[in-house]
């Protein structure tokens, strides 16, 4: 052999070290695979190739002439995942603790703009020991190029961030600027500064863990998507999450055969709402009897549990699913609700994901607390982000759907193509006891018997409004169903809507209170 | 650990006692709000130490509705 090739294989085989055993076995002992494990076991066998394994820092400030960080500190390649290109980013946190530095950031920055240009998802692991101080603005700037490639990106392929490790300080911007955020439980950690800081500039003593773990940021923050047990849970439901989108924004997300009859009738749901409409019930329970096999990929279950967003399958078709979850908070949308629907709608209008909506709600939260929280801003997004969706929307009024929260679950006129109703649907501006004392209010309390007043004139108000059939005489409702047609209506609806198209005239965006 | 509303609502409800054991999500008391009656679970797996709050009284999330040890 040539000496020549006997150098290159030298060479490639010093990187795929990376940072060397003792490195690799701290790596081990954290409870973490190494960033190579993750990339073969992410790829489907044998289709990873890298991209720019040579690359090297060019800094000589503080110790960094000649220092070697075998590929930068982060693994680069494309390869196929379920049959389909995907382009990936690993962090290797035993190649100098997976330091983002100038070079670092320009490998992932020109992955992410390849990916944007072939048409094909990015997947970053995220496993870093922060930012390579030593090199001052060059690792600064290079957190622009990475944010303004994800950005340029974002909205023309689907973008996933894998937080495996830690990922503190501005960096930290990098997986919550993506569409999905996973978070393994046990080593991933994401925070705008991490304890050592905190305590130097704040004086507050707290852990790592506390301050960034899943329980900060699955279930306080809402920055966090999908919480996974371990490096090869997190692949697993990578993999699984990545089926339900479409490559590009210009494809639609691939159908799939799930064997589900689309006609199928489900009697099991006549009668499962009680009966007295101020009991809860758990909206899950109706979901995975609607979708196909009952399979149902929830986004953030934690985070803002009165509203359930998440993927499922209607006759083999990808569709996003929001419904109300009248279990928690009584399905009422509050500021964290709002922004949990509105980013999961705009991300379904961006892939060509149609959307079914399932309303059981009372109204948008009142009072001081989310007045001050400022829910007419946050709900405003819902509103928007449905009324800007040009995908498939199909509605189904289960129970309760009141005033504004009527708007913001997506009605007729925000924008569903079609809506449904059970017979249980109230529909209406507000509730009759509400209704009569105001319009009444006089006539009560003139009356010699204002009991009997009121409860008459409640009565009246429900007998004309509290029912799907007032919005049905208007229009607003396109059918009134039995619960155990739902399913059937939905399918029937969404191969109704296959090819629609929707002509608007130019502008650059919407103004969405963001 | 202190058991608290997720919204302001009237307490309806407690649905435990003084000395009750209770595993995480049990539900413990119900408020009525919005229309709805809403289930409060409990934080965490213990004891009911002390209840803190009465029926027909109105809480919101940052009043305590009972104490868990």
């Amino acid at each position: 052999m040539r000496e020549i090739y006997k150098e290159l294989a030298q060479r490639k085989e010093k990187i795929r070290q990376m940072g060397g055993e003792k490195a690799v076995a701290n790596q081990k002992k954290a409870g973490k695979w190494t960033a190579r494990e993750r990339i073969e076991y992410f790829f489907d066998p044998g289709t990873f190739t890298e991209i720019a394994p040579f690359l090297k820092h060019r800094s000589t400030a503080f110790g960094m002439a000649g220092k070697d960080v075998p590929a930068e500190g982060v693994v680069v390649g494309y390869g196929k995942v379920n049959g389909r290109m995907v382009m990936a980013a690993a962090e290797d946190y035993t190649a100098m603790a997976g330091t983002f530095g100038e070079y670092h950031g320009k490998k992932f920055a020109q992955a992410i703009d390849m990916a944007k240009e072939m048409g094909i998802p990015f997947v970053g692991m995220n496993d870093s020991g922060g930012a390579r101080l030593q090199e001052g603005i060059d690792t600064l700037e290079a957190y622009a190029w990475l944010f303004k490639s994800q950005n340029l990106a974002s909205g023309i392929i689907p973008q996933l961030a894998l937080l495996m490790g830690p990922c503190l300080g501005g960096q930290a911007y990098h997986p919550v600027m993506q569409d999905f955020v996973f978070q393994c439980r046990k080593t991933g950690f994401m925070g705008i500064a991490g304890p050592a800081f905190v305590k130097t500039q704040l004086g507050v003593d707290i852990d790592l863990e506390t301050l960034c773990g899943i329980e900060a940021h699955a279930v306080k923050s809402g920055c966090t998507h999908v919480v996974v047990e371990d490096d090869k849970d997190c692949l697993e439901k990578t993999k699984e999450l990545l089926n339900f989108f479409p490559q590009n924004n210009k494809e639609k997300p691939a159908r799939v055969e799930t064997g589900d009859d689309p006609l199928r009738l489900v009697p099991e749901l006549d009668g499962l709402v009680p009966e007295h409409t101020l009991m809860p019930y758990d909206m899950h329970e109706i979901l995975f009897k609607i979708v196909d096999n009952g399979y149902f990929f929830e986004i953030s279950p934690d985070f803002a549990k009165n509203v359930i967003v998440g993927f499922a399958r209607f006759n083999g078709r990808s569709t996003g699913v929001v419904a109300s979850q009248p279990n928690w908070m009584g399905g009422v949308i509050d500021c964290n609700a709002a922004d949990k629907v509105a980013r999961f709608v705009r991300f379904c209008d961006l892939f060509n994901i149609p959307l079914v909506n399932i309303h059981d709600t009372p109204a948008f939260m009142i009072g001081p607390f989310e007045e001050w929280k400022g829910i007419l801003r946050h709900g405003a997004k819902m509103l928007y982000a449905y009324i800007d969706a040009t995908v498939p929307k199909v509605s189904v009024i289960i129970r309760k759907s009141f005033a504004g929260a009527y708007l913001g679950m997506c009605c007729k006129d925000t924008g569903a193509d079609l809506v449904f109703a059970w017979p249980e649907a109230t529909v209406t501006i507000v509730g009759a006891e509400t209704a009569a004392s105001v319009i009444f209010a006089k006539e009560i309390k003139g009356a010699e018997n204002p009991e009997e007043v009121k409860a008459t004139r409640i009565k009246e108000y429900r007998d004309l409004y509290e029912n799907p059939y007032s919005a049905a005489e208007r229009g607003y409702i396109d059918d009134v169903i039995m619960p155990s047609e739902t399913r059937k209506q939905i399918c029937s609806a969404l191969d109704l809507l296959e090819n629609k198209t929707v002509a608007r005239p130019w502008r650059k965006f919407s103004n969405i209170n963001m | 650990m202190n058991v608290t509303a997720p919204m302001v609502g009237k307490l309806i409800s407690l649905d435990v006692k003084v000395g009750d054991p209770v595993k995480k999500n049990d539900v413990v008391a119900t408020i009525e709000a919005m229309k709805m009656f809403v289930k409060i679970y409990a934080p965490a797996d213990g004891r009911v130490k002390e209840i803190t709050s009465s029926p027909d009284s109105v809480v919101n999330p940052e009043s305590v509705i009972m104490v868990l040890e």
